[in-house]
């Protein structure tokens, strides 16, 4: 990082950049999630599968963000690892009214997680409770139960319940991603 | 993007003229981690990628694992807005998708670019997206394909449209659903979108005859405005009047079209439709008349404006167009004969030499004069190609007008006095041969021709053959002494291979012309003390020949050597080294070499020659096509191996002859049979192709029953084909000694296949019972005739090989065959029923004439010469003396006997 970044940076004149991968089972809402987050007239009404994955940018308070959107479906799945290696957070998207699902939900994860490129770093993960406005969806702490997310301690990681259609809950939990991602960023640029 | 180009041309002036010249495979995908940085370096990114498509454009190759690499290190890039590395991007993908895996994760991705709002992005996805897109993915993107494809910019829906004729390709069952889509871009009003949306129309419609004949039909009476379109579907037009089906009313209807488009504004559309008019009248010249002369001459006519068009490619295009017509229909050319020898002065190499070769088939004989001066004048100017096409002209022409050969000769001999490649200079030799063979009256001159075009030529493969042609017709002209100079100057001045062949033919010279012996012997004695073996050994050998002055040593070791079938004589040799070598070799049960079947078409096939004179053995010439005789040899020691393989076969020596197949069985039956014979020196062996064509059964313990109707003939074995499920061919043998009496080797079978018929199940085969019931079925007779006995033999001379024989054993016998009304008919039914090899090029009948001599040699089974003169002469049917000379009487008598 150059001479000039690093006093753009200081001064918070320049935002931070960061990569995020959006992972998660299929129909579970992430290109919903992303499509949230761009500006109101670039929004598409309907949203079909993800084939292979997008990408989308938008801005937080604190860091610009690049998002991988990938492909949730069964078939896809093994392409996540592809984009392990240069993001600096991630969120995983749970279909919290499918109950059944969950443990695959759950395998796909740990499957991420033993991933030598995500287990020796603290990636900050934001798991993303989507659809809680139906009936029969749970709470986020079954969810986070369901999960196994107490034994998940190397990692910071964040639970939220969200409508990804409305948006509710949204905002919560990326700010709580950006603050951490920040953090991270300003931390490296302190040992530099 | 100004960045970028500004960058690229910085690193240009730096590296040079090519700043991509010497980057290597690893260290550029080295670089390509550049494509994961956050941000995204356009600059450098743009550079790598650009790099790596240059790498592989010039034939590197990466491996699955590297493609798939650098392929999702690319995927990153998407998060690039630059316009430049976005497209560079798009190529990237479709260099990469066919190797690299899992290339679906970017469908999103391009599908988003594709309906995306910046039009530079779109149809260049839509190209991408259907490279990486398969069947199983189709349906994901369809809605996409099906949007752009009506899409107000023109390119989004070319590139549709186009991608869609890629994906017909694996998939035409989705694509057929689009066709509303597709109709409605055919009424595009953009020239390229109407094109493509007919082409695609039609490829979707194309197997369904009915569908297109009402597309034409609709187009036909909507008119179209692109003029592309109207091109395509003249094509289309045009093949559907060549097929043929439909009726003569909508037939005259297509071609009312055809004719109207003649009279079009556009060149392209004219220069279309007299194209596929005058491909229409060539094509039904013979059939039906369905172009009218009366359009042939309009198509003409049109054709004929182009030729004094200022634009040079409408002026190659017509001329290539009449020249086509010129081949079938010269009479109709004729008319633009004026305009085409002004395009003979045309800048243009190309477009001149196609006027000429138009001409030359055009012109009439008293033009050819005036023709031949002005190809002598531009003859310097083109390219070998092209004067390849000029020499096949004036070989057909040649032929044609045969009072003009001496001209032509002349002509020809200029042309090859000039510089000019090998294939040029084969070419001209080749027509001059074929001149000379054509007419006996151009031989001497055209000798003399060849000769002093060997005195200067560097190309030992066209020198070896003119030599050799001298060794044949030379001694027989009425002054050989006159080539001997040509031929020693070789063996002084030349390299090894052409002294080594001059020697062969110097030898042939004193073989033939007694009274130049003496002299023949001073120089092959001179040519002993060459430095090379080959020539060495070779004068050696011919002189010790010739100063025998024995006629019949002479005539068999250097007029009619011993063609052995080379890769048989090894075989031969081989197990001979490998049985008792204390008697001698006995070289007669070694079958000759098949004899080359080009001697009729060497005329014709200037490009076999190419392989006949591999060099300076003398076996070359008996060798003229060297590829068909690998392909015989190879089939006859397939038999061999495959007959040695069975132990009941083993000790019956070596293979003498096999006949063709020959069906047994109509093509259609329930059980096809091929029998193929084989001659042994005192068997044969009858071998059973068969095939079982019916899936529902299992035949088992095959075997064929043959009875002869006389009694000499004695069965000795027979062997069955165990099993022969549907559709897997089988061979069973039956053995049969042949009877010790000469005359009674010949013979007619009845056969019949005897098996065990097994039910089972169509589909897999496996049978349903478990006994299976006998069964037969009658096949046609098999029929062992005199020429399963002989096989045919090439003698180079066949005047001192009949010499040779002597009149001791000759049989002199008179036939009438009515059947027959022309001499050369007589001719191929004789040569096929003797199984003999016709020499001295004899089984040409010239034309016009009322009698002819067919000279026949072959050997018969136990390695005894045969030769046979059969004076033919026309008269009510055919007249024929058979005179037959052989080694041994009793064969002579077989052969006599046979014809009657």
């Amino acid at each position: 990082m150059g001479l000039f970044d690093k006093l753009a940076f200081s001064l918070g004149l320049k935002k931070r950049e960061a990569n995020i991968l959006v992972v998660g089972l299929d129909n579970a809402g992430k290109s919903t999630v992303l499509n949230h987050f761009k500006p109101e007239d670039q929004r598409t009404s309907d949203v079909v599968p993800t084939v292979g994955y997008n990408v989308e940018k938008f801005k937080t308070k604190s860091v610009g963000l690049t998002a991988f959107d990938m492909s949730g479906q069964a078939r896809y799945r093994n392409l996540w690892e592809a984009y392990y290696q240069d993001c600096q957070g991630i969120i995983f998207v749970v279909d919290s009214s499918e109950r059944l699902r969950l443990v695959v939900a759950k395998e796909e994860l740990d499957i991420m997680l033993e991933h030598p490129l995500i287990k020796p770093r603290r990636l900050p993960i934001l798991f993303l409770a989507n659809k809680m406005d139906l009936r029969d969806a749970i709470s986020s702490v079954k969810v986070s139960a369901a999960l196994g997310l107490d034994r998940l301690t190397d990692k910071p990681w964040h639970i939220t319940a969200c409508n990804a259609v409305t948006g509710d809950g949204l905002h919560e939990g990326i700010d709580w991603l950006s603050q951490m991602i920040k953090d991270a960023v300003d931390k490296n640029a302190q040992k530099l | 993007m100004l960045i970028s180009v500004h960058g690229m041309k910085k690193d240009e002036e730096h590296g040079g003229s090519n700043p991509y010249q010497c980057s290597d495979k690893t260290s550029v995908l080295q670089e390509a981690r550049v494509f994961n940085e956050t941000p995204v370096n356009v600059k450098r990114s743009t550079h790598v990628l650009t790099k790596i498509l240059y790498l592989l454009n010039q034939g590197e190759t990466l491996g699955t694992k590297e493609a798939t690499d650098v392929f999702f290190a690319m995927t990153k890039l998407f998060q690039s807005n630059d316009i430049i590395l976005r497209r560079l991007v798009y190529l990237g993908i479709k260099e990469l998708c066919s190797v690299a895996e899992d290339t679906i994760i970017v469908t999103s991705s391009l599908t988003k670019d594709m309906t995306g709002r910046e039009d530079q992005y779109r149809a260049s996805a839509i190209r991408a997206l259907c490279r990486i897109t398969d069947a199983s993915m189709l349906q994901a993107v369809e809605r996409y394909m099906k949007q752009a494809m009506v899409d107000r910019t023109s390119g989004v829906s070319s590139a549709a449209l186009v991608s869609c004729r890629h994906i017909a390709q694996h998939s035409p069952d989705v694509v057929k659903r689009w066709v509303a889509e597709v109709q409605e871009a055919v009424h595009s009003d953009n020239v390229m979108v109407q094109y493509h949306g007919l082409g695609m129309l039609y490829q979707i419609r194309k197997s369904d005859k009915l569908a297109v004949t009402k597309m034409v039909s609709k187009l036909i009476s909507s008119g179209m405005r692109s003029p592309y379109a109207i091109c395509l579907l003249i094509r289309i037009v045009a093949k559907l009047i060549a097929e043929e089906e439909s009726s003569a009313g909508e037939r005259s209807h297509l071609m009312e079209f055809l004719e109207s488009m003649l009279r079009h504004k556009s060149e392209m559309v004219v220069y279309e439709a007299a194209n596929a008019v005058v491909a229409l009248s060539a094509a039904t010249t013979t059939t039906t008349t369905t172009t009218t002369s009366r359009d042939l001459v309009t198509a003409i006519s049109v054709l004929q404006l182009f030729l004094s068009s200022p634009k040079p490619t409408l002026r190659f295009a017509a001329v290539r167009t009449l020249g086509k017509v010129a081949m079938t229909q010269p009479a109709a050319v004729t008319a633009c004969n004026l305009d085409l020898e002004n395009l003979l002065q045309d800048v243009n190499r190309s477009i001149a030499t196609l006027a000429i070769t138009t001409l030359l088939k055009t012109g009439s004989e008293g033009s050819i004069d005036r023709l031949m001066r002005s190809i002598a004048a531009f003859l310097n100017d083109i390219s070998d190609e092209f004067k390849i096409v000029v020499v096949e002209a004036l070989r057909s022409l040649a032929l044609q007008y045969p009072r003009k050969q001496a001209l032509l000769m002349g002509q020809l001999a200029d042309m090859l006095r000039n510089e000019g490649g090998l294939a040029y200079k084969e070419a001209i030799a080749s027509t001059i041969i074929t001149i000379i063979e054509d007419n006996p009256d151009a031989k001497e001159k055209g000798l003399d021709h060849l000769c002093e075009f060997i005195e200067d030529c560097e190309h030992t493969t066209l020198a070896v053959r003119i030599l050799h042609l001298l060794g044949k017709e030379g001694p027989r002209t009425s002054r050989p002494a006159r080539y001997i100079r040509f031929i020693y100057n070789r063996v002084i001045l030349e390299n090894a291979a052409v002294r080594a062949a001059a020697v062969s033919v110097l030898a042939r010279f004193g073989a033939q012309c007694p009274d130049l012996l003496p002299n023949i012997l001073v120089l092959l004695q001179r040519c002993m003390l060459d430095t090379e073996d080959e020539v060495r050994d070779r004068s050696t050998y011919y002189h010790a020949v010739l100063s025998t002055r024995d006629p019949a040593i002479i005539a068999r070791c250097i007029l009619n050597p011993p063609m052995y079938s080379l890769s048989s004589l090894e075989r031969a040799l081989l197990s001979y080294l490998s049985s008792d070598t204390t008697k001698a070799f006995d070289a007669s049960c070694v079958p000759a070499a098949p004899p080359p079947a080009a001697s009729a078409s060497l005329s014709s096939a200037a490009s076999s020659i190419t392989a006949a004179i591999s060099g300076p053995e003398d076996v070359t010439s008996a060798v003229p096509a060297l590829q068909q005789e690998k392909r015989s040899v190879s089939m006859h020691d397939k038999y061999a191996e495959r007959l040695a393989a069975i132990p009941a076969f083993a000790g019956l020596g070596p293979l003498f002859k096999s006949s063709a197949p020959v069906e047994l069985t109509e093509s259609e039956t329930e059980y096809v049979v091929r029998c193929v014979k084989h001659t042994f020196l005192g068997h044969i062996i009858l071998q059973f192709d068969c095939t079982n064509t019916l899936n529902d059964q299992l035949l088992e313990d095959v075997s064929v029953v043959v009875e002869e109707d006389g009694s000499n003939w004695q069965i000795l074995q027979t062997l069955p084909c165990a099993s022969l499920p549907y559709s897997c061919p089988g061979t069973c043998y039956v053995l049969l000694a042949i009877p010790e009496d000469i005359m009674s080797t010949t013979g007619t079978f009845t056969a019949c296949l005897k098996f065990q018929v097994r039910d089972c199940d169509p589909i897999t085969g496996e049978p349903e019972t478990e006994d299976g019931y006998g069964d037969d079925y009658t096949l046609e007779d098999i029929e062992i005739s005199v020429s399963d006995h002989v096989s045919a033999a090439q003698r180079s001379n066949f005047a001192a090989a009949w010499e040779e024989l002597g009149p001791g054993s000759e049989l002199e016998d008179t036939f009438a065959l009515t059947s027959l009304s022309s001499l050369a008919e007589a001719v191929t039914q004789v040569t096929n029923f003797l199984g003999m090899q016709p020499c001295d090029r004899s089984e040409k009948v010239p034309d016009g004439k009322n009698s002819h001599t067919l000279y026949l040699a072959g050997t018969y089974r136990g390695g005894q010469s045969v030769l046979v003169r059969a004076k033919l002469a026309l008269s009510d049917g055919v007249a024929m003396q058979l005179t037959v000379r052989s080694t041994d009487p009793a064969v002579s008598e077989v052969i006599a006997s046979a014809v009657g």
